[in-house]
């Protein structure tokens, strides 16, 4: 599948475009006077885990769009894959930085309440996400080598 | 319920939110824009009175404002891996003066720990306070700043705590750290830590987030080897 141009650039697209946004809006990339990619050792493991959900998503979201675009078969399992992609994306980017202060300005202590969540649990979520990726892979791995099978 | 109905629920609270958030933050940028464009290369009228005591030399000629938050995880990796630094090579020599304005936004206990933090300047340990809570900073508001730790802390650093209970609970500086969170968003910060250098012809830089110490000597070693440094 990855054969196709098409296929790679889109991954390709989805990677970056999940890499660079998360990486700024963590701290690890600063555009603000100079540039500056900067990990420290104690959020290195963070960092990891942003290429890990980058990585993932890059790789189940074209999956998905294949099996749904080429096989025709059903919606359900992009949605299990735009899920784990938001969930490791949301998690940890309301924190401290200008979208965790928009939205904690904007709606007041319920979305304070979200944000908190979601930073006091970053890591944990954006595991969890990995992992519900991994699953979709593997689910989808195995629907598009069936569904794929020549009888 | 119909699933499809469900996700389409989910898909339309979703972009609602992302549409405010968005549109929320745009119009920040731009009344920002209007108050003062060009922000980052021209002198601006910052109102410090209400934020900490200067930390180093009044008469240094480079002035380091820092907007924090005391729960602010970003503010606590800046404190640990990058402020030592700038105190030894700035602050202690007289090159350079750290101020520290209060931006409290991430939870219900980041107000009152910035409060807490004007009750130990009125017993003159500011610093020794705001060294304490970056020390034992934990998560959001899972309690770790609630007034009976805030008074634990003073408890630590030989404080009075009578008058600094009384301090809390009548909250006295509570106008105070309005004042500074007013002073902040009206600055342009965006989130924590944000930083503005004033040049000692008053220019100004910002530094948006935890940056490393090398960001800091970019800026600001122009600024210190032009001019005559006096002691502190």
């Amino acid at each position: 599948m990855f054969s196709r141009y098409s296929y790679s650039i889109i991954a390709v697209v989805i990677f970056v475009s999940m890499l660079i946004p998360l990486s700024i809006l963590s701290g690890f990339i600063f555009t603000e006077p100079f540039f500056i990619f900067h990990v420290t050792e104690a959020s290195s493991f963070s960092f990891v885990l942003i290429i890990g959900v980058s990585v993932m998503s890059a790789i189940v979201i074209p999956m998905n769009v294949y099996r749904i675009k080429t096989l025709q078969k059903s919606t359900s399992k992009i949605g299990g894959s735009v899920i784990g992609s938001i969930i490791g994306a949301s998690a940890g980017i309301c924190s401290c930085g200008p979208i965790g202060f928009s939205i904690i300005s904007t709606f007041g202590t319920v979305a304070g309440t979200a944000a908190a969540f979601l930073t006091n649990y970053e890591i944990p979520l954006r595991i969890g996400s990995i992992a519900l990726l991994c699953l979709v892979y593997y689910t989808t791995t195995r629907s598009i080598s069936s569904e794929c099978k020549i009888s | 319920m119909d699933k499809r109905f469900l996700v389409v629920i989910a898909f339309i609270v979703l972009v609602t939110v992302v549409a405010i958030t968005f549109s929320s933050y745009y119009f920040t940028l731009l009344e920002m824009q209007q108050y003062r464009p060009g922000m980052s290369e021209q002198s601006l009228d910052i109102n410090l009175k209400n934020g900490s005591p200067v930390l180093g030399s009044e008469n240094a000629p480079v002035t380091i404002i820092e907007f924090g938050d005391y729960q602010c995880e970003a503010c606590y990796h800046w404190f640990h891996n990058t402020r030592a630094d700038i105190i030894d090579n700035y602050i202690e020599t007289g090159k350079a003066k750290l101020v520290f304005v209060d931006l409290p936004f991430l939870g219900r206990d980041s107000i009152v720990a910035a409060q807490a933090t004007y009750c130990a300047e009125d017993q003159g340990k500011y610093w020794d306070y705001h060294n304490t809570l970056y020390n034992f900073q934990e998560e959001i508001d899972n309690g770790w700043a609630s007034k009976d730790r805030l008074i634990a802390f003073a408890f630590n650093l030989d404080m009075n705590l009578d008058e600094f209970s009384d301090c809390l609970d009548t909250a006295k500086y509570n106008k105070r750290v309005k004042a500074n969170y007013d002073e902040a968003v009206k600055q342009g910060a965006q989130g924590t830590p944000t930083f503005i250098i004033i040049a000692p012809d008053g220019s100004t830089t910002k530094i948006a987030g935890p940056q490393p110490y090398s960001a800091f000597v970019k800026v600001m070693s122009p600024l210190t080897s032009a001019v005559q440094i006096e002691q502190p």
